[in-house]
């Protein structure tokens, strides 16, 4: 929690023909972060090359190529596709030999005959655009071609265009332009083609046909029809092979994949002629268990070692070490960056904040019961992993949206209560909570008819409240910093560095008790009443001051053009404000479509149930989906962008710098086939 | 006499004070509507190169996200000199 998972730096040595055992055995445990070895006479590596993959790494390599070609072939994608039946290693080999080459003829084969037809097809549609602007002529084809005493010009003019010299010319004009065909002595076609320039004149190749223009253009199109059909047929075969071979494709593909990756391990690691060295990362609570499993399946002939970590200079990889509930807000952080193995993992405040920030911003029951049903809609849709990261993240936004609806008494712009209210009506119950209004301060805008006599959004109290979050989690975020440079820098370096970031918060909060102590605001701190000492001003003034004075100074022993980032403490701070700010909007624009749907149209429509009514109640209802839909989206856009970028911007650029080596172990996650 | 005089008065007044209403609610109109051109204004180039950074390099999202939305600042100003004029 808070701390990436500790790693153990592991030194494996052994005789190099207990190569194949070490490796499959470090493959299926999944564990074993390599690191790379790279030729170059590091301390204590004289001598060592780089190794030569195992047997079988070309034909594995061979295959797998074919396999992915076929895949891409007829679009089958491992990730999309539910972990099937395994099947046995030995018979997926046997299986390889026998029907791969197959396979690949006959998806080849089919490949290729679309290609060709699709090529076809285009040449066609080439054929009928060229034709195309010679149909309004009553001329045909082969009348254009063919002549010595005769030159002859068809394109596009923007004018009118007359020729000096004796010509035959049909014109169709078109909307901007007119084309124009021409026929003139091949002498004078100087003159010609200067007149034409004037007229800015665009070419058009004559197309090498004959026969009336449209008759052609219908025998291309026949042509074009035949070609989808069969294009369709071939498409319909290979749907067919995919159906077929689906799983057997998927299957292979992992299991050469998992093959050619423990075949060429050996290009990762240090070797000598009779001997191999392979370093890497293992979390430090597995060191035990491969170290036993490496002496079992060599028969205790390997040397296994834990080497200490210099936290300085090693490149150690980062695998999160958060609770399970924390675990997909970890995809938020990867998207940003990943911590350092040294550095605070924020993951967890992250996981818990994103959804109170959605929450607050959304906060209405209704949006949110919707999103919930998104959410239930989409897992079923999408299969990857981080797709599924990012839905359970989803889905604690939108329950966090619930409860904040629960409290603001919200459902889709109206209040909760009073939807409630209407329930009860119908079921002839008493409303339980038909004098609730909110726990929080109200966001109601007093916005049509629906809310006569409210008494509007609770904005100064709303404001104040974004601003102390604000404050908080900045003020955390510099804790956070102060911690972070006291662990990973040294010396003077490492004083100067925790003490810039105690002046970044004896700023802001000096700022604080100054304002408190001159003005008196609600759901605030009241330190006006503290005695004056000099000018006027109190006590808690000149503590601000101090704070302020201190504060800087701290910033400016550190690096004085820091000193120019002071105001970006008032616009972080403020910048909380988009909590209350957005959600305002996404109210505002709820009521709004609510007033228009029901106090404009379904309302008047209902008073007079006539044809007119009818029409204005079908309006209303298309404008209240329509609204709706238009917040629902803004509203996931809105929450979600807003409340990451406080986490990005605001809260971690505090502390947090990122750039971890991510954790990736020697193995795979097997779906379709067996160990 | 008088009686007409306080009623032209009361009436003038409340005239007055919808009209002071009036010119705050535009001036914070202004105030949001003029920012947030601004802002946008300044993210415009930020984000075309920040989107063109993170097509080479997925890595610079969090950098490049960041120096998209530093002007904001401004439009956030803004809005709070708009809530400040109403409230």
């Amino acid at each position: 929690m808070l701390k990436p998972k500790q790693m153990s730096r592991l030194l494996i040595a052994a005789s190099r023909d207990q190569m194949g055992p070490v490796v499959a055995e470090l493959y299926r445990h999944n564990l074993f972060h390599i690191e790379e070895y790279v030729e170059g006479g590091a301390e204590g590596y004289e001598g060592f090359k780089i190794g030569s993959p195992l047997s079988g790494a070309s034909e594995a390599s061979v295959d797998l190529l074919k396999i992915r070609a076929i895949e891409n072939a007829v679009s089958i994608n491992g990730d999309d596709m539910d972990s099937a039946q395994a099947c046995p290693r030995t018979e997926l080999r046997s299986k390889i030999e026998r029907e791969l080459p197959v396979l690949e003829r006959e998806v080849e084969e089919l490949t290729q005959k679309r290609s060709k037809l699709d090529t076809k097809q285009k040449e066609f549609e080439q054929k009928i655009a060229e034709i195309t602007p010679f149909v309004s002529i009553p001329v045909d084809l082969e009348l254009y071609r063919g002549y010595t005493g005769f030159t002859v010009y068809a394109g596009y003019v923007t004018g009118e265009v007359t020729l000096s010299v004796p010509n035959e010319m049909h014109i169709s004009k078109g909307k901007e332009k007119t084309f124009i065909v021409t026929v003139v002595p091949a002498g004078q076609r100087s003159e010609v083609e200067r007149a034409l320039q004037e007229a800015a004149f665009q070419s058009v190749p004559i197309p090498v046909e004959s026969g009336a223009p449209q008759a052609r253009i219908d025998y291309y199109t026949g042509q074009i029809a035949a070609l989808s059909k069969e294009i369709a047929d071939t498409n319909a075969k290979l749907d067919a092979v995919k159906q077929q071979h689906a799983g057997f494709l998927v299957a292979c593909e992992e299991y050469l994949k998992a093959e050619v990756e423990q075949t060429e391990a050996p290009l990762r690691f240090a070797t000598t002629k009779q001997t191999f060295i392979a370093e890497g990362w293992v979390p430090s609570d597995k060191v035990d268990e491969i170290s036993a499993a490496l002496t079992k399946v060599t028969g205790g002939k390997v040397y296994v070692t834990t080497l200490p970590t210099d936290l300085e200079h090693d490149a150690v990889p980062v695998e999160y070490n958060n609770p399970k509930f924390a675990q997909p807000a970890q995809m938020l952080m990867d998207i940003y960056s990943r911590p350092k193995y040294t550095e605070v993992d924020p993951t967890l405040m992250l996981a818990i904040v994103f959804p109170i920030f959605f929450g607050l911003i959304v906060g209405d029951v209704g949006y949110g019961l919707i999103f919930l049903a998104l959410y239930f809609g989409l897992k079923k849709m999408m299969k990857g992993e981080d797709g599924q990261k990012l839905l359970t993240v989803f889905r604690n936004a939108s329950i966090s949206s619930i409860i904040f609806g629960l409290l603001f008494n919200e459902f889709l712009g109206f209040k909760f209560s009073q939807l409630v209210g209407w329930i009860c009506g119908f079921a002839g119950a008493v409303n339980p909570i038909e004098h609730y209004e909110s726990l929080m301060f109200s966001r109601h805008l007093l916005i049509g008819s629906t809310e006569a006599g409210g008494h509007g959004p609770a904005i100064p109290a709303l404001m104040i409240m974004a601003i102390w979050i604000g404050i908080l989690h900045i003020s955390l975020g510099r804790g956070l910093g102060m911690y972070n440079h006291a662990k990973q820098d040294h010396g003077i370096h490492r004083i100067k560095a925790v003490v810039a970031n105690f002046g970044w918060l004896a700023v802001m909060w000096g700022i604080l008790i100054a304002i408190w102590s001159n003005v008196v605001m609600p759901y605030m701190f009241d330190l006006t009443g503290l005695p004056v000492i000099a000018a006027g001003f109190n006590l808690g003034t000149f503590i601000g001051g101090a704070l302020i004075l201190g504060g800087v100074i701290c910033i400016a022993w550190d690096s004085v053009l820091e000193v120019i980032e002071l105001p970006t403490i008032i616009s972080h701070v403020l910048s909380y404000a988009r909590l209350v700010a957005v959600g305002l909007s996404s109210v505002a624009i709820a009521m709004v479509v609510n007033y228009m749907a029901i106090g404009m149209f379904i309302n008047p429509g209902m008073a007079d149930l006539s044809l007119v009514g009818i029409v204005m109640i079908v309006v209303g209802l298309v404008i209240f989906l329509f609204g709706h839909t238009l917040n629902i989206a803004l509203g996931l856009l809105g929450g979600g962008l807003h409340s990451i970028r406080l986490h990005y911007v605001e809260f971690f650029t505090k502390f947090y710098k990122g750039g971890g080596i991510r954790y990736v172990p020697f193995g795979m996650k097997r779906k379709f086939t067996e160990e | 006499m008088a009686v007409e005089a306080i009623a032209v008065a009361t009436t003038d007044l409340a005239s007055i004070q919808a009209s002071q209403m009036g010119m705050k609610a535009i001036g914070a109109g202004l105030a949001v509507g003029l920012t947030g051109v601004g802002t946008g204004v300044a993210e415009m180039g930020i984000g075309a190169a920040a989107v063109g950074a993170i097509a080479e390099n997925k890595d610079f999202f969090g950098l490049g996200l960041l120096f998209t939305v530093i002007p904001e600042t401004i439009v956030i100003f803004g809005l709070v000199v708009g809530l400040l004029l109403l409230f």
